[in-house]
Formats: structure tokens, C-alpha cells, sequence
């Protein structure tokens, strides 16, 4: 296997002049003026598509720390312990521990592999992904301040939203058991002896199986965020909005809206505000359930890690509790 | 000692993030993406590529002799050392490459007319003066104390974060000054009180700032003076702007950005009530270095 050491010394020197290309790539052109002349379209798609990728990296680097804490720290031990073995149960905790965990839709899939892959059934990962990007505080605070500052429809995306996951949660626990992985996403059945490695070696793994997980997730995000980037430079809000002039083909196309535009759930309330006036309220909080628990971004990252028969399921399921629950209690709004 | 390609990949591409993200910074690039609020945030980004691209280094090379950790790490989940450098993985890292390729080459740039079109911009304008007026009439019956003074200069010392109570006094000693002088900072606090109390801005001179922005369902002497509000990122950027009158606004250029002085008046869109000035003066200016706008934060003591 071994091969020449000429060889090797050929290759380490091919990777050291590629970095030193990309360190002096910046001084090759300092202005990039003459590439001003491409097309306006195409620079606005690449500016909203690295905007959404850097608002996006510190809540999918979080989230593979995490997640690389959780796979060499964590053992099936203590997961069978902690989690009841009662499924409705299992289901409100992992939604509890959702919501006092505060991450970000982008974040959130890498940790969800990694639980599953421990023996966290899949309903109880499903209820701690659905309301860990939709209720935490930095959320209230921005849907509260972009509202007016009134807590009416804060509160109601809190609180519809935790119901609205628990019982999207109990569905999938009907329908589905198992891992739910796709092909080719192995599950560890065994710990072979970590316990007898030191911190300092385990916290090396943890970083390398970050780095694993950077690299496994992030295609995915890349995919995500660009066709969001792409879908905002090249359709036009308004001939969706055209559609929706009745409550129902409102709710849908505001909730259609929040799954294109892939918004980080700290910052779409605003967005949401801004149809405030020509779409009734549900339809409003049906954009703001609907945007953090699923969206397009998001979608393409299950993708990665799950079945396609699961994830869509999975889409379906959360649309249609959303749109029902909302169509229910819309008198009352 | 054996050199392990794929692992290498790794580390020049953590790198390259890391290098890309510094960059933005260095050339000021970044506040074209996102609010300058969150700028430590993404520096720390930066800094966390570094690590890991620091901890893989050592994973480029092995010794032959010894076992490699992967086996000793207990977990068999994970890929190998060495997995085969097949097309799937080269087309994987081609798609990490993307954008590491396009932040280096392509030039950023600042949001224009076309895309606050497709974010449609008349919807958000014809939205926000119908937004929340019930608590702001209670508020202004109050204002009688604050009467003649000047503004406090401590308020307009550029904050982004303000409580309830000062965000509310800066409001109102804004609303008594004799012209709205629209400046970055407080641009977004005068557009909220003057949709919200449009009756008392009314006949009020105002001067601001912003790109020229025409839609098909204007009027021939109608335009919309346009600012991006950036709460995060562009991506989730909401449009400004007040509907504006003047003869010979079909001279202007979409885009163009005017300097205007005008008039508060009340007019109507598709039949909402909303602010419209009619411009008395007004010039061509250069598009300035910060074009767009960021909300102050207000912070809510529970």
C-alpha cells in the first residue's frame, strides 16, 4: 500500500501550493471589477445566497459540535435511561427539550441523526426537531417585537406550535419505527470500550467527528440555501400573493411562502409582519409555524440522512396538522 | 508515513472557509450580507474553521505502523480514514467548493430595485400603515410633558439596543421636531410613527434619502423612495418606502438614488390610506456607502 516516498512528498506539496492559492486568491483581484460585467441577476442570486450561508454556518457549526459531542459523550445507556419507555411520554419530553433548546432549523438535522443513531425513537426525535427551532426565546422576543409589540401573536405561535409538534409527533409514531435512515447511514450498535479513553483523546474525536459532520451536512445546506437564494431573485412575491385572496388559498400560499423562502426562524416574523395587513391572521401564523418546523432548506438536509418516503411523509404530515389545526380555531382569532 | 488525499481536501476546504469568511471582513465586504450586529458572530465562525482546519491537519498524515485512531475511537459509524475517493465524494466537495468559489470571485453587491420588486415592495408599504394603531393614540395623549425640548443628544447616540420605555421617548421627541430629517439611525423609528400617526405628521416637511423605485400600477408622476431594512441577513431584507409625487419623476432611472425634500401628505394605494410626500426639492446622489437600514432592538425587561 505503501507508496513512494517521492510520491507523497508530490502530493503534501500539490496541498500546500493550493492553500497558498487560496490565501493570495483575494490579491489576484482586488477589485473584481472585470467581472462587474456579469449578468445583475446572477450577482444578486450569489449575495443572497452567501448572506443565507453565513447567517446560516454558526447554527450548523453548533449544531455539529453538538452533534459530535453527543456520538462520542454520550452513550445508549444513558438514552435508554432518560428517555420513558410510555411513547406519548417520550413524545412530550422530547418537545419540552425542544423548546428550552435553543437552535436553529439549519442546526438541528446533524443533532437529530446523531440522536436517532443512539436509540432515540424516531417520534421522540421528530417532536425535539419540530419545536427546537420554533420556540425559544430569541424567537418570542423577535415575533413579539415585529408584531407591534404584542404578545397575542407570540404567544399563539408558542403555543400552537408545541401542540401542533406533539401531535405531528404522535402520528409519526404511529406510522413509523425504526431509524428511518436511507441507505448507507449506519447506526452504531456498540461502544467498544470509549470509556477507557481519556477526556483529551475524546475531545480530539469529538472534533473529528464534527469536522465528519460538517462535511456529511453541509452539501446539504449548500444545495438548501442556494435554491432559496435562487427562488428569492427569480419569483416574484406578488403573483403568489395575487392567488391568495381567499382564507384558504391565503393560508396556502402563505404557508407555500415560508417553505420557499427558507427563513431563519429568528428573523422571518418580520417578514411575516410585512403580509400582516392583506392576509388574516391565521394564514400569518401558519407562515410562522410552518417556516421553522419545515422548510425547503431543511428539507434538503433530511434528505441526506433520512428516506425520501419518510421525509415526505414527515412534510405532509406537519402541513396538513398545521393547516387543520389553524382552520379550527380561526373563528376564534 | 502515508499521506491521506480525502483528508487533506478536508483541511484545505475547512481553510478556505475560514480564509473566506476573514476576508469578508477585511474588505468590508460582509456588510453587504448581513447586519453588522452579527459580525462577531460570523468572525467566531471564522475562528471555529480555523480549529477544526487546525485539528484535521494532523489527520493528513498517519504512520503506517501505528493503528489508526478510528479504530480506537469506539464508534463504527463513522467513515474510515480512507474511504474511496469516488464520484460521489469528489462531486460532494465540488459542492462545498461552490461557494467557496463565489465568494472569492464574484463580487457582492448591495440589493437593488429588482429584487425589492420580487419581494414586493408596494405590498409591504400598503401594509405597514395599516399596521397597529390602537396603543399609539393612548401613547401620544401624553406627549403635553415633553413639549419644546430639545432632543436629548444621549438618545441619538447611535444604539442598537434600547429599552422599551427610551425606544418610546426617542419616538416622541423625534415627533416633535419641526422636520423629519430621515437619517440611517433613526429611519426606521420616524417610518413606523408616521404610518402609525399619519394625521399628526401631516403638512410636516421630511428629508431623506433612498433608491428611486418604479411599479407598473403607479401613477406617471409616482414613485417610491426605497430603503432595504436588514434585520439579519439580505435574505430576509424588507422594503421601505414612502409612495412620492413629483412632475418629472419619469425622468428618474429605477435604482438611481435621490436626496428629496418634501411634504407629508395623505394619499391612497389600492385603496389604503397611506403616507405620500410630494417632493419640493431634490437631487441625484451617489449611491452612499451604507444603503441599507437596521432595526434597533428594542430590549424587553420581563
Amino acid at each position: 500500500m505503501n507508496r513512494p516516498l517521492s510520491k507523497q512528498l508530490l502530493n503534501a506539496r500539490f496541498f500546500l501550493l493550493l492553500m497558498i492559492i487560496l490565501f493570495l486568491t483575494p490579491t489576484f483581484f482586488p477589485s473584481s471589477a472585470w467581472l462587474f460585467s456579469f449578468a445583475t441577476p446572477l450577482l444578486n442570486l450569489n449575495t443572497i445566497f452567501l448572506s443565507i450561508l453565513i447567517e446560516a454556518l454558526p447554527f450548523v457549526l453548533i449544531g455539529v459540535l453538538i452533534a459530535g459531542f453527543i456520538q462520542i459523550f454520550i452513550t445508549e445507556q444513558h438514552i435508554q435511561k432518560c428517555i420513558p419507555k410510555n411513547k406519548f411520554l417520550a413524545i412530550i419530553m422530547s418537545c419540552v427539550i425542544g423548546a428550552l433548546f435553543p437552535a436553529c432549523e439549519c442546526g438541528i438535522v446533524p443533532i437529530v441523526r446523531r440522536l436517532v443513531s443512539k436509540g432515540v425513537p424516531i417520534h421522540s426525535a421528530m417532536g425535539f426537531m419540530l419545536t427546537g427551532p420554533l420556540i425559544n426565546p430569541i424567537v418570542i422576543i423577535s415575533t413579539y417585537m415585529a408584531f407591534g409589540n404584542d404578545l397575542k401573536i407570540a404567544g399563539l405561535r408558542m403555543i400552537l406550535g408545541f401542540i401542533i409538534a406533539i401531535i405531528v409527533a404522535l402520528l409519526i409514531s404511529m406510522l413509523f419505527t425504526g431509524t428511518q435512515f436511507k441507505k448507507g447511514i449506519r447506526t452504531n450498535h456498540a461502544q467498544h470500550g470509549t470509556a477507557k479513553l481519556s477526556f483529551f483523546k475524546k475531545s480530539s474525536n469529538m472534533v473529528n467527528h464534527s469536522i465528519d459532520e460538517f462535511f456529511d451536512m453541509g452539501k446539504y445546506l449548500i444545495i438548501g440555501a442556494f435554491l432559496a437564494a435562487f427562488v428569492q431573485t427569480f419569483v416574484s412575491t406578488k403573483t403568489l400573493v395575487d392567488i391568495g385572496d381567499h382564507f384558504t388559498s391565503s393560508m396556502l400560499v402563505m404557508m407555500l411562502l415560508a417553505y420557499i423562502l427558507s427563513l431563519c426562524s429568528e428573523a422571518d416574523a418580520f417578514i411575516g409582519a410585512s403580509f400582516s395587513s392583506i392576509f388574516p391572521t391565521p394564514s400569518i401564523l401558519a407562515f410562522l409555524i410552518f417556516g421553522p418546523m419545515i422548510d425547503f432548506k431543511n428539507t434538503i438536509m433530511m434528505l441526506g440522512v433520512f428516506r425520501l418516503k419518510f421525509v415526505l411523509s414527515v412534510l405532509t404530515i406537519v402541513f396538513l396538522v398545521i393547516f387543520f389545526i389553524i382552520w379550527l380555531i380561526a373563528p376564534f382569532l | 508515513m502515508k499521506f491521506h488525499l480525502q483528508q487533506a481536501v478536508k483541511a484545505v476546504i475547512l481553510c478556505a472557509f475560514s480564509v473566506m469568511i476573514f476576508n469578508l471582513h477585511a474588505t468590508g465586504e460582509i456588510t453587504k450580507l448581513i447586519n453588522p450586529k452579527y459580525e462577531m458572530l460570523s468572525k467566531t465562525v471564522a475562528i471555529i474553521f480555523l480549529v477544526l482546519f487546525v485539528a484535521q491537519l494532523k489527520r493528513i498524515f498517519s504512520f503506517s505502523n501505528h493503528r489508526n485512531h478510528n479504530e480506537l475511537c469506539g464508534c463504527c459509524a463513522h467513515s474510515l480514514v480512507n474511504p474511496p475517493f469516488n464520484w460521489e465524494r469528489i462531486l460532494s466537495y465540488l459542492i462545498l467548493v461552490v461557494p467557496l468559489f463565489t465568494g472569492f470571485t464574484l463580487p457582492t453587491k448591495f440589493l437593488d430595485a429588482s429584487i425589492a420588486q420580487k419581494k414586493g415592495a408596494t405590498i409591504m408599504m400598503t401594509n405597514q400603515s395599516q399596521a397597529t394603531k390602537k396603543d399609539e393614540v393612548a401613547s401620544r395623549n401624553e406627549d403635553g410633558l415633553l413639549e419644546d425640548h430639545p432632543i436629548d443628544p444621549k438618545l441619538l447616540e447611535e444604539k442598537q439596543e434600547m429599552s422599551k420605555k427610551e425606544y418610546d421617548l426617542l419616538k416622541q421627541q423625534l415627533a416633535q421636531n419641526p422636520i423629519v430629517e430621515m437619517t440611517n439611525y433613526i429611519f426606521s423609528v420616524y417610518y413606523e410613527d408616521i404610518n402609525n400617526n399619519l394625521s399628526q405628521y401631516q403638512g410636516k416637511k421630511i428629508r431623506l434619502s433612498g433608491f428611486v423605485l418604479k411599479e407598473t400600477d403607479l401613477l406617471e408622476n409616482q414613485f417610491v423612495i426605497s430603503r432595504f431594512l436588514i434585520t439579519h441577513c439580505v435574505a430576509d431584507a424588507s422594503i421601505i418606502g414612502f409612495l412620492t409625487e413629483m412632475p418629472e419623476a419619469a425622468s428618474l432611472q429605477e435604482d438611481s438614488w435621490i436626496e428629496a425634500e418634501g411634504t407629508i401628505d395623505i394619499g391612497y394605494y389600492n385603496g389604503v390610506e397611506l403616507p405620500i410626500i410630494r417632493i419640493e426639492q431634490w437631487k441625484n446622489i451617489q449611491e452612499p456607502a451604507e444603503p441599507y437600514i437596521y432595526p434597533i432592538d428594542i430590549l424587553i425587561s420581563m
